[in-house]
């Protein structure tokens, strides 16, 4: 049995930029409401609840279902481990951040009417909007 | 010309917001735009431009007023 770790140190402010997010990373069918119950692998219904579920039928073979609970910060995953070690191959949660990080920017920039450019170095990109 | 820039590391998805060329301020608007989306930061600093008062400049226009006849 996989077992649900909670990452309250990752926040996702925005419900919509979170969905926007978790569509780029190749999640569209989200379950949203309340205390949604979260179901393992086997079908069994584990005691943790969630806002935002993405089912395990649309995640993979031996996958659990994938949370988001909402706190006053916004919206923090709750994965099991197994999840978090094999999605994406094992990037599931920074990729969804730098997906996110990227809505937060172009939400931004279309506030600011501005423009943007990007370079990248290595692994860091920077984008500079200016306005 | 004011810029924002923001730095994502794609390894670990952490992700950084620098505002400059805006002095004083007025550079709390951008920052609370982006915590309205981002959340609060982990760590926030002021620069040294954001210590400095945005200057004023004050013009008077002159008009010469030409007596015809």
């Amino acid at each position: 049995m996989s077992k649900y770790l909670a990452y309250p140190q990752i926040v996702f402010k925005s419900r919509e930029l979170l969905i926007g997010a978790l569509a780029d990373v190749g999640y569209i069918d989200v379950d949203e409401g309340h205390d949604l119950p979260l179901f393992g692998y086997h079908g069994d219904q584990r005691p943790e609840t969630a806002a935002l579920v993405v089912r395990r039928q649309h995640i993979g073979p031996g996958s659990n279902d994938l949370g988001f609970a909402h706190a006053d910060e916004g919206y923090f995953p709750i994965i099991s481990d197994f999840d978090h070690r094999t999605l994406l191959g094992g990037q599931f949660l920074p990729r969804l951040r730098v997906a996110y990080a990227e809505r937060v920017v172009e939400t931004v920039r279309k506030r600011l009417r501005a423009s943007v450019r990007r370079t990248t170095e290595g692994s860091v990109v920077k984008l500079h909007i200016r306005y | 010309m004011p810029e924002v820039e923001f730095t994502i590391d794609t390894a670990t998805g952490e992700f950084q917001m620098h505002v400059q060329g805006v002095a004083g301020p007025a550079c709390d608007d951008v920052a609370k735009l982006v915590k309205d989306l981002a959340g609060e930061p982990g760590r926030e600093e002021a620069t040294a431009e954001y210590h400095l008062r945005p200057r004023v400049h004050s013009r008077t226009d002159t008009h010469i007023r030409s007596k015809h006849g």
